[in-house]
């Protein structure tokens, strides 16, 4: 997965602050988390950065299949063993009977399940690392046997 | 080039898929048949990963795509996915447990340029 | 709910949805498990004779017909089935006098005798995820061989003994000559022991039990393991392949290790087994003839031993009857050119290199799919399962009831 220090390395550090941040390596956090888009840097759309741009832009590309909370799951790489279905803390205090004892849910509340063989994510506004109050958590990942969940 | 080794075999969740698709799929075989070689090994016989790797001893041979490890360094150590290929190079008399030794394999390995070995021509010698 | 016949963890948590005559949503089920519930639909077997379709009357027939004339028959598979066709197998081996044997003859079987005959201590996968807080996969990968082994059990479920689980209150350690993805779960407690030197791990773990230098391995990281087992409240073993072919004929050192754990705190051993009912097979025929494998009916006696093995027998055995298993995938060369040599006999749902080599296939139901019976769990706990999908075909031991009516 791409690192803050590729992106800033490829933006143009003019230090123009036009972006509202007050260096580019904050603008490169700030992408990374995307809470802002490369067209928020107006330095990056002089002609003379196309290439870097372009890069950037094939860089940035993976991020945008990540779901709010930086989630990606690659379907390919899972074995389904629903280690982080049972790790999840939220699938845990919605299925105290099921999900918490290594079973796989049954209702609608947990965040991952495992559906044809291989994991899937709902309900993502109920995972830990989402919204102001976000903690880091990260039971899903180390959890996984195959690096098929990962968090950008 | 050639290289003696000790394989081991091991078992594998998605070869395990392509088995259930058909033991005649392209996806079982490319899974099946190949030896995840040292990296040490890998250069010592002047191959790349996915090159074609004649696997032979006194039991029998195939020839299988080589794929470059991602573990620890284990030189003169290669692994290879439970499989008709695999069993062709194990010898059936055995101890007094009566196990096979699935899980030391002495053979020799080499590049080549045949074909990788067809499990419908496994399937001939059983039968020749 | 649906069992999950994939594995010899047999879920019972599996959900269905089906569709048109497939099945459009499962919840619940892993890769090995989905891929198996798929195979229901894919290269499934017609009764043959000598490659040629045939009714399944015909097929049933010639198969009775070669096992009437042979003189040492040998029925070989049964992990694959039932406990109520294993049964029906055993029946009609001791009527006619063949040789039987299983999976477990070529893997577990060693391991499985010791838990049977109670010279190891053992418990069922629940007492695992209430109380254990050691689990030490040895030569196992359950992540591709058993998928939902850590997550029910092993390793991330809470448990009545066990409620902050794998954050604060259970280790899993892998011992490996690879680092699998299991072992990549371990971290801190992956140990790598070489092929073939499993014996000499062992005696460094006795040797630091006993506050002695182990000579095998680093030092440091011996001792640190001999902690780690000695603080353990409850621990499990689950040996896999890897074990059982390192150790072999010095298997009494695994003995010798859990009897010395057990002197310190709680130790139980769980054998890895793959096919589903394979455990049922070895409990059933141990509790008919004091053996877990290995047997021969001939002259209306009970004989036990290597020759009795497949291995042995593939090559004697002037006809073979194989059940729900494909020995010419899963066995040495010279004894599966043995088996292909022979007249053979092929019950199978699914196409397999013994099914093409077979002289007569006789097609089978799916069980767990499109039959239901008991089977016997990796730790011995009975679970029943009713067939989800409607099937013209018959079941194992319907098949072997048609074959015996026709003897």
């Amino acid at each position: 997965m791409v690192s803050a220090m590729e992106i800033y390395q490829l933006l143009p550090r003019e230090a123009c602050k036009e972006c509202g941040y007050t260096s580019c390596m904050a603008l490169a956090v700030a992408l990374l988390n995307r809470e802002k888009k490369l067209e928020d840097c107006p330095s990056l759309l002089n002609p003379k950065y196309l290439e870097k741009f372009k890069k950037l832009k094939e860089l940035l590309a993976p991020l945008e299949k990540a779901s709010e909370t930086g989630l990606i799951i690659h379907p390919e790489k899972c074995f389904g063993c629903g280690n982080c279905v049972v790790a999840c803390p939220v699938n845990v205090a919605a299925e105290p009977t099921r999900c918490a004892v290594g079973l796989g849910p049954q209702g609608d509340r947990v965040i991952l399940a495992v559906e044809d063989g291989v994991v899937k994510c709902m309900n993502i506004k109920e995972c830990k690392r989402f919204g102001p109050n976000r903690v880091l958590c990260n039971a899903c990942t180390v959890t996984c046997p195959s690096q098929a969940i990962e968090f950008v | 080039m050639e290289a003696e080794v000790t394989i081991v075999a091991f078992q594998d969740i998605f070869q395990n898929e392509a088995r259930k698709k058909g033991i005649y799929t392209d996806e079982y075989r490319q899974l099946s048949a190949q030896i995840i070689l040292d990296k040490q090994d890998i250069t010592r016989l002047g191959v790349k990963d996915g090159q074609r790797i004649s696997v032979k001893n006194e039991v029998g041979g195939v020839v299988v795509a080589a794929k470059i490890s991602d573990d620890d360094p284990h030189p003169g150590l290669a692994f290879m996915i439970n499989s008709p290929w695999f069993n062709q190079l194990v010898r059936d008399d055995v101890c007094d447990t009566s196990i096979p030794g699935f899980k030391r394999i002495a053979a020799r390995v080499s590049p080549s340029e045949e074909n990788v070995t067809q499990i419908s021509e496994i399937l001939q010698r059983m039968r020749a | 709910m649906v069992v999950c016949t994939g594995c010899s963890l047999l879920c019972e948590d599996i959900e269905l949805v089906l569709k048109d005559g497939t099945i459009s949503q499962a919840k619940n089920l892993c890769r090995k498990g989905h891929a198996h519930f798929q195979a229901l639909f894919i290269e499934r077997t017609r009764p043959m004779i000598d490659g040629r379709e045939v009714s399944l009357d015909q097929a049933i027939s010639k198969a009775a017909e070669i096992l009437k004339s042979a003189k040492s028959p040998l029925f070989y598979g049964w992990s694959n089935s039932t406990l109520e066709a294993q049964a029906a197998g055993i029946d009609l081996a001791r009527r006619l006098g063949a040789t039987i044997d299983d999976t477990s003859s070529f893997c577990q079987g060693i391991l499985m005798e010791l838990v049977l005959t109670g010279k190891v201590p053992t418990c069922t996968l629940d007492d695992v995820r209430n109380f254990a807080d050691t689990s030490v996969f040895w030569g196992a990968d359950p992540s591709n061989s058993h998928p939902r082994h850590l997550s029910r059990f092993a390793y991330y479920p809470r448990g009545e003994k066990r409620q902050k689980s794998y954050e604060e209150e259970r280790i899993c350690i892998a011992v490996d000559v690879r680092k699998s993805a299991t072992a990549r779960l371990c971290s801190n407690y992956y140990f790598r022991v070489p092929p073939g030197q499993d014996a000499e791990f062992i005696e460094s773990i006795l040797a630091v039990l006993d506050g002695k230098i182990p000579r095998f391995g680093d030092k440091k990281r011996m001792i640190e393991l001999g902690t780690v087992l000695r603080k353990t409240e409850y621990g499990v073993i689950f040996p896999g392949l890897g074990m059982v072919y390192s150790l072999q004929e010095k298997m009494d050192l695994l003995v010798r290790l859990v009897a010395k754990l057990n002197e310190i705190t709680t130790f139980m051993v769980l054998p890895m087994v793959d096919h589903y009912n394979m455990r049922g097979f070895n409990q059933l025929l141990l509790d008919e003839t004091g053996f877990i494998n290995r047997v021969s009916f001939q002259g209306g006696t009970t004989v036990h031993g290597p020759e009795q093995s497949v291995m042995a027998a593939a090559k004697s055995c002037d006809a073979a009857l194989v059940i729900g298993s494909d020995p010419l995938s899963a066995l040495p060369f010279g004894t599966a050119r043995a088996l292909a040599k022979t007249s053979l006999i092929a019950i199978d749902p699914r196409r397999s290199l013994t099914t093409d080599a077979a002289k007569v296939v006789i097609p089978s139901a799916m069980y767990g799919l499109e039959a239901g019976g008991t089977s016997l769990r990796l730790d011995g706990v009975k679970i029943e399962f009713e067939p989800f999908f409607k099937s013209e075909l018959l079941s194992d031991e319907q098949i072997l009831a048609k074959i015996k009516e026709a003897i």
